[in-house]
């Protein structure tokens, strides 16, 4: 087994999912497997995206009013797919969460790397 | 909200959440196929590829459901979700759920049925407009009503006329009567009895009753020969006259006499207003009392009194006013002296003697219900130990305490609702079977019936009681400590210390209430035994009587009654089987005729201290029929006619009253009260009230079966005329049984006048019965209530007892592996359940003592609290909890020590 997984099931806590999830969509409308790929991808492997965390996830935001979805056919695939699209409050909701997370980064990094000449 | 709009939006969510199903179906297939696609693309073959994308896809299912989750998070699924839960649970344990719902259909359902008979008896609304305003009039004698529960009783015409004039309270009053009449329509042959009722047009205006046609009757005919017009119910109309629309006009017979029918009334006026025992009334002719104007009949008491207060005054005020003119009253005729009135809302009056047996029953259920609960809390807490670990993993698995606790008591709701259910099912068949019971003083039983004020009733019944026993198992159940109950392993549950504490003390709160109910329901038969086994003084069997009214038009004088019912008489003596017969209007074991007397050498000053004793007045075979021993004197004779000297019979009661040293024999007494009381004509008998004593007889029952003989002196109807009316029964003696002969006395009968009928025609034995039919009522109820309640506290007690046993058996295996005797070793169990018997028996015969009140008004010739019922009681109860004990017990006897100590 590989150690990735370990780090994929501790970092993927349900909030910084979905800010992944935004900031994917930041670049254009996605569906689910272009989602999921794209931060498989991105993360070079690290992140991978459980489909079991992934749809929920999806409904969630759509119900609290963040993405919104549209079926449209795909160009290069011939067929339909649900495609995902930011909503201005689902905009909000990145910066929110992105503030949030470089906080929480920085206080671990605090802990983790301190600055030389710290006393502890 | 609309019902239609209700349900469009219901049906609109549904198409939401449909559509919302097949949109995520799409999308998750799409994922899929794409990632199968690529997968292919990757070099593997399709079916290979289908089966990757499906692995790296996982659990489609699961991610159904969790989105599902996501979109419908309402109380509602949740809930339902629940029951879905709760449901799956009870049917994996059919036993568990078939004792508790039959647990609780059984308390429930006994709930529901006395729900419905107190519903009909008492709350339910009147049938008339301001019903609060509606009230009935009592006379009372030293505080006392006149005639006790009975409707009639009220004062006099006079009386009433005063109380109208000088009160401020009423808007309207009246006194009214109800006759027993003859009465034949002109379409129909056979001549019935028939209450009709002897009420001015106030009558119906005090209860706002609207004819349906026609008009009430007039001021005018309420006089004596302008009275010949009558009003019939709707009922009556539809059937004796085919609903005619022409019926104003049509003439109805009563009593010989034609009367107009001027009125049809609806059928608004309940049974029970005049407490019929022979339907309602259905038939009113005007209130055209002869004399009853006149100064002399000011004490003539014992009508009916109805009165309808105005608007905002008060019961007690209405009292109050009445009181006052009373007591001026009172003061100013020596009659009214003492004399008072009693006002009553004519709601209340509704159930009279059955008041106190309704709240007994009440209270009965109330127990049996209690003991469902108690029964049932202790099954939960049984099962919800032997179900530690579900819970435990259910917790393990992230479900909160509030989650488990929701479950449980979403299981207990749904047994209640079972339960509740079925309950309604057994109190509807429980109801038919009480209905025919049907005693003769509970005409509304008739009308009970399940309305919604009974399913309201049930329903809360249903919530409240799984709220009883749900939430201490629940809360208990859920007190989980994880690790130790996981650690266990197999091994079943073992409930702690403070559980255990609580279950036996149940069991000692069911073991108290269902001795309660026992000793009551004991009581109660006792008592019903020892009044149908009370010597009314007669010879009861082979005794027929039957009431006849020998009408005035065609017997304008005593004397024509005289000779029609000696003439009746000697015909039905005369016929084959039948030993001997009499008229008369007294017979066992009511009478309820009472009469002033003057004896000389028992003065009095004061009016309560006149001399009185039940009076009737009988032809000369009154003794031999009745089969009533001559005690000292002689009988009456042939020869006592018309125009010899009165004479009389007096009973024991009498002479040990009034002469208790002295012979009574050729002793000459007054009938009648003194003449300073000014009574009227027709209540006394002064033109023939000089009598002489002939003999005395034994006593027999006339004031009641649960009451001692009053004194009691009978004379002949031949030799006084003035009291000579109309009325009249026959009593009769046969050879064989009674009821066959009642075709040939009513052909008898028919021969001497076609228009008589022979009415209220009863054995002894059934008159007895119907007295003691509220009685019987009860009793059944409440003991087949006190068989229900040992039933479930037996099977409570086994279930506590063998669960015991069952968590013990290891403690008691190695005992008797350490060589102690299984007797002792049964003994050591047998223990347990004796002692939580005994502990809740004590507090039963205490509980029984402090509630004495209940049953001590329906008690005859026992003590509330007799001695003898509460010992039997108590050991009765004792032995079963012994045997239902033992039985779990005996389990005891087949432990293998070896075996049983190597399954750990």
């Amino acid at each position: 087994m590989k150690p990735r997984n370990t780090v994929e099931k501790t970092a993927l806590l349900q909030g910084t999912l979905d800010m992944l999830i935004l900031r994917t969509l930041l670049f254009g409308p996605a569906h689910g497997h272009q989602i999921a790929k794209h931060i498989q991808r991105t993360t070079e492997d690290v992140l991978q995206v459980e489909h079991g965390s992934l749809y929920p996830a999806l409904h969630r935001m759509e119900r609290k009013g963040w993405i919104i979805p549209k079926w449209e056919m795909a160009k290069e695939r011939n067929r339909e797919f649900k495609y995902y699209r930011l909503t201005p409050p689902g905009r909000k909701q990145l910066a929110h969460e992105e503030s949030k997370w470089k906080q929480l980064a920085a206080a671990v990094a605090t802990v983790m790397w301190p600055a030389p000449g710290d006393p502890s | 909200m609309s019902v239609r709009n209700w349900l469009s939006s219901r049906l609109a969510a549904f198409r939401e959440r449909r559509d919302r199903e097949k949109d995520l179906d799409r999308e998750l297939k799409a994922h899929l196929d794409l990632e199968a696609e690529e997968q292919q693309e990757s070099g593997l073959s399709p079916e290979e590829a289908r089966y990757a994308a499906r692995r790296a896809f996982g659990n489609t299912t699961l991610v159904q459901e969790d989105v599902h989750a996501i979109w419908n998070l309402g109380w509602l699924e949740r809930f339902q979700r629940d029951v879905k839960y709760a449901a799956r649970s009870l049917r994996t344990n059919p036993v568990f759920t078939l004792v508790a719902v039959l647990t609780l259909a059984l308390g429930i359902g006994a709930n529901t049925a006395i729900f419905s008979t107190i519903d009909a008896l008492m709350l339910r609304p009147l049938p008339f407009s301001e019903a609060d305003q509606l009230v009935r009039i009592y006379s009372t004698k030293n505080g006392i009503p006149i005639r006790g529960t009975s409707a009639a009783g009220g004062p006099s015409v006079l009386d009433m006329r005063d109380f109208a004039q000088n009160s401020h309270s009423f808007q309207k009053m009246v006194a009214y009567d109800a006759w027993r009449k003859n009465v034949s329509f002109g379409n129909s042959a056979e001549p019935e009895q028939m209450r009709v009722g002897l009420v001015p047009a106030a009558y119906f205006e005090v209860l706002d009753v609207q004819p349906i046609m026609g008009r009430l009757f007039t001021e005018d005919e309420n006089q004596e020969g302008k009275h010949y017009v009558a009003a019939i119910c709707a009922r009556l109309w539809k059937d004796r006259f085919a609903g005619d629309g022409a019926i104003l006009g049509r003439k109805v017979r009563i009593n010989d006499e034609l009367y107009t029918i001027v009125a049809v009334m609806p059928d608004v006026i309940p049974e029970w207003m005049e407490s019929a025992r022979v339907g309602p009334i259905e038939v009113w002719t005007p209130f055209a009392p002869s004399s009853a104007l006149s100064e002399s009949s000011r004490g003539a008491r014992g009508d009916f009194a109805l009165a309808r207060m105005k608007p905002g005054v008060s019961l007690e005020q209405a009292q109050a006013d009445l009181s006052a003119i009373a007591a001026r009253l009172g003061a100013e005729y020596p009659v009214d002296e003492g004399i008072g009135v009693a006002v009553k809302r004519l709601s209340d009056t509704r159930v009279g003697t059955l008041r106190p047996m309704l709240f007994l029953l009440m209270g009965a259920v109330s127990l049996i219900l209690l003991i469902a609960c108690v029964n049932l809390a202790n099954l939960l807490l049984a099962r919800n130990s032997a179900r530690q670990r579900e819970l435990s993993v259910r917790a393990a698995l992230g479900a909160g305490r509030g989650a488990l606790i929701r479950q449980l008591l979403a299981e207990t709701l749904l047994l209640s609702l079972i339960g509740g259910a079925v309950g309604l099912a057994l109190a509807q068949i429980g109801l038919a079977s009480l209905t025919r019971m049907h005693p003769a003083n509970l005409s509304q039983l008739d009308s009970i019936g399940i309305d919604w004020r009974v399913l309201a009733f049930t329903v809360l019944v249903s919530l409240a009681t799984s709220l009883l026993f749900g939430v201490g198992p629940a809360l208990t159940g859920t007190r989980l400590n994880l690790v130790d109950a996981l650690k266990q392993g197999g091994r079943s549950g073992s409930s702690g210390r403070p559980t255990q504490r609580v279950r036996n003390l149940l069991v000692v709160t069911e073991m108290a209430m269902s001795l309660m109910l026992l000793v009551g329901a004991t009581l109660l038969v006792r008592s019903i035994m020892l009044l149908d086994h009370q010597h009314l003084g007669i010879r009861q069997d082979h005794l027929l009587k039957g009431h006849i009214y020998v009408p005035g038009v065609h017997y304008p004088n005593p004397g024509a009654i005289t000779r029609f019912c000696d003439e009746f008489a000697t015909r039905v003596r005369a016929l084959p089987g039948i030993i001997d017969a009499t008229v008369t209007t007294v017979y066992p074991p009511n009478n309820g005729w009472t009469q002033m007397l003057n004896i000389p050498g028992h003065p009095f000053t004061r009016i309560q201290d006149i001399p009185s004793a039940q009076f009737g007045v009988a032809d000369s075979h009154f003794l031999r029929t009745l089969g009533i021993p001559l005690i000292q004197g002689r009988d009456f004779a042939e020869s006592d006619s018309a125009t010899s000297p009165p004479v009389a019979l007096i009973g024991e009661e009498f002479k040990s009253r009034y002469f208790p040293t002295e012979d009574p024999i050729g002793r000459q007494i007054h009938i009648g009260p003194p003449p300073f009381l000014q009574i009227a004509p027709g209540a006394n008998i002064s033109d023939s009230a000089e009598v002489t004593i002939i003999g005395v007889v034994g006593d027999f029952r006339n004031a009641g079966l649960a009451h001692p003989p009053e004194p009691q002196i009978t004379v002949l109807y031949s030799q006084h005329p003035a009291v000579n009316y109309g009325f009249k029964d026959i009593v009769i003696r046969t050879a064989s049984e009674p009821r066959l002969l009642v075709p040939e006395i009513r052909r008898q009968l028919h021969e001497l006048d076609p228009d008589m009928p022979f009415a209220e025609v009863q054995t002894m034995e059934e008159l007895v019965l119907a007295q003691t039919g509220g009685q019987r009522f009860t009793t059944i109820l409440l003991a087949s209530f006190a068989a229900a309640g040992l039933l479930l506290a037996v099977v409570g007690i086994y279930g506590v007892v063998s669960f015991l046993v069952t968590q013990r058996k290891q403690e008691l295996a190695v005992r008797i592996a350490l060589g102690a005797s299984r007797v002792t070793v049964l003994w050591l169990v047998l223990k347990q359940g004796l002692e939580m018997a005994t502990i809740g028996a004590a507090i039963g015969l205490f509980g029984a003592w402090a509630t004495q009140k209940l049953t001590s008004g329906l008690l005859f010739g026992i003590s509330p609290v007799d001695p003898v019922t509460f010992a039997g009681a108590a050991v009765f109860l004792l032995t079963v909890a012994a045997i239902a004990s033992a039985i779990p017990g005996a389990r005891v006897m087949t432990i293998d020590p070896a075996q049983t100590l190597r399954q750990e």
